[in-house]
């Protein structure tokens, strides 16, 4: 039974700092203990560090963040290998959160525990009101928030931010046309997987009209390709590409998901000068950003830098195409075992 | 209810303090978990107080930057402060600094300024 000690154990955790900004699940020793038990680990195990900040994350840290953000036990496989995710050096945890670029950790879950848990990965599935996305994906930015900011030394720059920072999980749906998302990452399709990125918010993109996949797959790639994506000047991040089954009806007619990705790669491209001309490549141009005036430009350096996820709703012809951070390079992706 | 082991002004925003939370029903308590993970003391020895009056500036590729830099270096030598000419460059804004680098700089008996937003 709620007791009115509890809300004031809440409101404490909220002025201690211990909150993201919304109310949490006080993070009680009995409850961590428990949810140490489903992850697998000791309370002081090491299971990551941040060695830029001198910082050694041990499990109970990320045990009592679990339970704060408000995961079932039932959780702690699919928990452990998130932590393990966040805290590889190649996502850059630390980076995400201070950025200006705004970043949220986007998680997206693939495979058998889809259903397991019961994530949604029908109508809004990027933004689904469901305990499996709305906890996972609160409790990898709770992560981010906590660990990522020298233990409050260090403040968070995001120019604008946006609203998947409290909560960002995917979660993809059990049948796809082109194969689960992670053997996109070179794991096997049976498996179940998290994969993490740092991305910026989701476009939406519509067509109702076209009924070819490549007019869908033109319109997704013009996405790509807007003035004010941040990947042109150094085109480091990549993008994941949204594809809901009324889209993909049409595209998976057409296009296998490497055809489709070797389109996008070739047609999704927009003129150096004229993107110049408007301030988006640096004058003089950064070495490494590989411009080529005259030329028609990709905002992606290599092919692999272009994922696709089959999931959301039926009865609209929408998707959706989610940029990925440019300050880090990686995504990395985590067989649940 | 909660007890803190130390009263302290409300929301602490970007600086939460490392405090122990207990909470109390009517017959026991219980800790609460601190979520948040604390840096250990810093191995590394920085000299806070140059030994010569000389500024060295490291651009590290954000946009902008190196412009922002350079008049920052005219204003300071108007000033008559000494800047060193060459700008040294880190390559990647959201990555650490290579170890070499950071060995280098910390020879520097000047100022070293670093880590400008856009």
């Amino acid at each position: 039974m709620t007791t009115y000690a509890t809300i004031e154990d809440i409101e404490n955790c909220m002025d201690n700092g211990w909150t993201d900004g919304l109310p949490v699940i006080p993070p009680y020793g009995s409850l961590v203990d428990v949810m140490l038990d489903a992850m697998g680990w000791q309370a002081h195990d090491i299971v990551g560090e941040i060695a830029s900040q001198n910082i050694v994350v041990r499990a109970e840290k990320a045990a009592a963040t679990a339970v704060m953000a408000g995961c079932k036990p039932e959780y702690g496989a699919l928990l452990r290998a998130l932590t393990e995710g966040l805290l590889d050096p190649l996502l850059n945890l630390s980076g995400a959160e201070v950025t200006t670029g705004g970043a949220a950790i986007l998680v997206i879950v693939s495979g058998p525990v889809v259903e397991q848990h019961g994530f949604e990965h029908g109508p809004n599935a990027l933004g689904a009101n469901c305990r499996a996305n709305a906890t996972v994906g609160r409790f990898a930015q709770m992560m981010r928030y906590f660990c990522g900011r020298g233990g409050g030394v260090l403040q968070s720059h995001g120019t604008v931010g946006h609203p998947g920072r409290l909560s960002f999980c995917i979660a993809e749906h059990p049948q796809t046309e082109w194969g689960p998302y992670h053997t996109q990452y070179g794991l096997p399709a049976e498996a179940s997987a998290v994969s993490l990125m740092s991305t910026e918010g989701p476009n939406s993109v519509n067509n109702h009209y076209g009924d070819t996949g490549a007019q869908i797959l033109d319109t997704i790639g013009d996405c790509l390709c807007h003035y004010g994506q941040t990947a042109w000047y150094y085109r480091s991040g990549g993008f994941v590409v949204v594809i809901p089954p009324d889209h993909m009806a049409l595209v998976a007619k057409d296009f296998n998901r490497d055809q489709a990705r070797e389109y996008i790669f070739e047609n999704a491209r927009r003129q150096t000068d004229l993107l110049a001309e408007v301030g988006r490549i640096a004058n003089p141009p950064i070495a490494f950003a590989e411009v080529e005036p005259g030329a028609l430009r990709s905002p992606l350096k290599n092919r692999e830098q272009l994922t696709f996820i089959e999931c959301g709703g039926t009865g609209g012809r929408f998707s959706a195409v989610i940029p990925r951070w440019v300050g880090s390079t990686n995504a990395v992706c985590k067989q649940i075992v | 209810m909660a007890q803190t082991s130390q009263k302290g002004p409300g929301n602490t925003g970007n600086n939460p303090p490392a405090k122990q939370l207990t909470s109390c029903g009517d017959v026991s308590c219980e800790l609460l978990v601190d979520p948040i993970p604390r840096p250990t003391p810093d191995p590394i020895k920085v000299t806070l107080k140059p030994r010569m009056a000389r500024v060295t500036f490291v651009d590290h590729h954000k946009p902008n930057s190196k412009v922002i830099m350079g008049y920052a270096q005219s204003i300071l030598r108007e000033r008559g402060i000494e800047v060193r000419d060459e700008i040294v460059i880190k390559e990647d804004a959201s990555t650490r600094m290579p170890e070499a680098m950071l060995q280098s700089l910390s020879g520097e008996g000047g100022l070293v300024l670093c880590g400008i937003s856009d």
